[in-house]
């Protein structure tokens, strides 16, 4: 399609009144005989069609976006937002509030929570076998099973700290906080268990928890290791 | 003793309340009555009046339609992984197709629903479209499409609607760049469909004048739609 082509005046405004079924019967006959016979006169008349076109679409497109607004602002006035800002303003205040407050503890026990990577297990010695098994599956996960397999050694050996400092954390790890604490509780007491930092960290945490902030502080501030002084000294901000 | 007087009570309201709705049911009936004579007498001339006000870019029609029309569209959108500026897009997109269509009596609306419903229907079908091109970018493999290219360019009449489709576009971009004098002069013969005579008079100068600014104006719009082709 050459669109490069030069229309004068008449020529255009005799094109536009073909276009809009204004010529006369004569001038059409003779308009539509020129254009099944002048490849470029028909190639004339397709360019102002579609320059005609080409404005009322864009008009139309332009005019659209003038409604396009007139929906916003019709929504933003039957909704009637003044108040609905200002309640809404408070409901995100008081929201945001009780979020921060009562959620606090929660999301910093999230942040510290990671459950004890256990104890490895090769199992060459016989007589802890048992404790290694469960130890398997503490380490899969599994803390039902694990704290099941533990419960029947630790009715026989009740004082034993890393017994009691692991069936702590693997009821800590299975959301369990309250049974945790005697655990944690009577393994960190011993100051020469081997885990006895982590204990106290674990406590803290499983104080945290149960939104005991004062047990939690005073468990961390017994613990040497280095979230617990990080943990506390968010608990203290 | 106490239930006696109860019933009484509640006797007496309930036909009360029968004879407040026998009289409110005749207000409405007369109401339902005249709407529906009022009804009949338009649907005569309905159907028509509303092609020919579409085609005629009737204002009141087109912003009636387009603001009736667009939460649809919007909720479509926005349930199918698009946001809002896209349901705007693919709105306006959708009512340009439409009008288009009406305008060459390729759809032909028996009723003002089923001008709603064919909106809501291209608008899907582009939405769709946009949703299945963003998949296909991801993955069909570029030289397998490669493959299918030259066929297309065989086709000599896709090829022509593809050549007017741009033109079309790059007279609407030149339009959008005009100034705002001459875009004001064009767009009320051709979008307001005004009379020379009341445009002659709006502006006033004499008609010979106004056509003649009319034509310059064209010869403008075409100069920068050619340029920027190039």
């Amino acid at each position: 399609m050459n669109t490069n082509i030069h229309i004068s005046q008449e020529e255009f405004e005799r094109i536009e009144a073909y276009l809009n079924n204004q010529l006369s019967k004569e001038d059409l006959a003779e308009f539509e005989h020129r254009l099944s016979n002048e490849s470029h006169f028909a190639a004339k008349v397709e360019d102002v069609k579609i320059t005609l076109a080409g404005i009322e679409t864009q008009a139309l497109k332009e005019q659209l976006n003038v409604f396009h607004n007139e929906i916003s602002k019709t929504k933003v006035r039957t909704l009637n937002w003044k108040p609905l800002a200002i309640a809404a303003a408070f409901i995100i205040a008081a929201g945001s509030f009780w979020f921060l407050n009562g959620n606090s503890n929660d999301r910093l026990y999230a942040k510290y929570f990671t459950p004890d990577p256990g104890l490895p297990t090769a199992m060459s010695n016989t007589d802890n076998y048992a404790f290694y098994e469960a130890m398997v599956d503490y380490k899969q996960g599994n803390y039902d099973i694990a704290l099941n397999k533990w419960k029947t050694i630790q009715t026989k050996k009740p004082n034993n700290d890393t017994l009691n400092y692991f069936m702590g954390v693997a009821h800590l790890a299975n959301k369990n906080q309250d049974s945790a604490i005697p655990f944690l509780e009577k393994s960190s007491k011993n100051p020469e268990f081997i885990l006895s930092q982590d204990a106290y960290y674990y406590l803290g945490l499983a104080y945290l928890k149960e939104g005991q902030i004062e047990n939690a502080k005073m468990s961390l501030r017994k613990s040497d290791n280095e979230n617990s002084r990080a943990l506390l000294s968010k608990l203290q901000d | 003793m106490a239930s006696v007087i109860f019933l009484e009570k509640y006797n007496f309201q309930q036909i009360k309340y029968v004879n407040n709705r026998t009289w409110f049911d005749n207000l409405l009936v007369s109401i339902i009555f005249r709407d529906t004579m009022l009804e009949n007498h338009s649907t005569l001339t309905y159907k028509h009046s509303l092609i020919e006000a579409v085609k005629n870019n009737d204002p009141k029609t087109l912003r009636k339609l387009y603001v009736e029309n667009y939460p649809k569209i919007e909720v479509l959108v926005l349930k199918n992984s698009g946001d809002k500026d896209q349901a705007k897009d693919i709105y306006q997109d959708a009512f340009l197709a439409v009008w288009q269509n009406i305008k060459q009596n390729k759809f032909v609306p028996k009723s003002k629903s089923s001008i709603n419903g064919y909106i809501y229907t291209v608008a899907k079908n582009k939405w769709m479209d946009v949703l299945r091109s963003k998949g296909f970018k991801k993955t069909i493999v570029t030289s397998k499409l490669s493959y299918f290219e030259p066929a297309a360019e065989e086709n000599n009449a896709i090829n022509d609607d593809i050549l007017k489709e741009q033109r079309l576009q790059d007279v609407m971009h030149a339009f959008k760049t005009l100034g705002e004098a001459c875009k004001n002069l064009l767009s009320k013969f051709y979008f307001e469909k005004k009379s020379m005579n009341l445009i002659a008079k709006e502006l006033g100068l004499d008609s010979a004048s106004t056509r003649n600014k009319k034509y310059r104006c064209m010869q403008k719009l075409r100069e920068i739609a050619l340029n920027s082709n190039k």
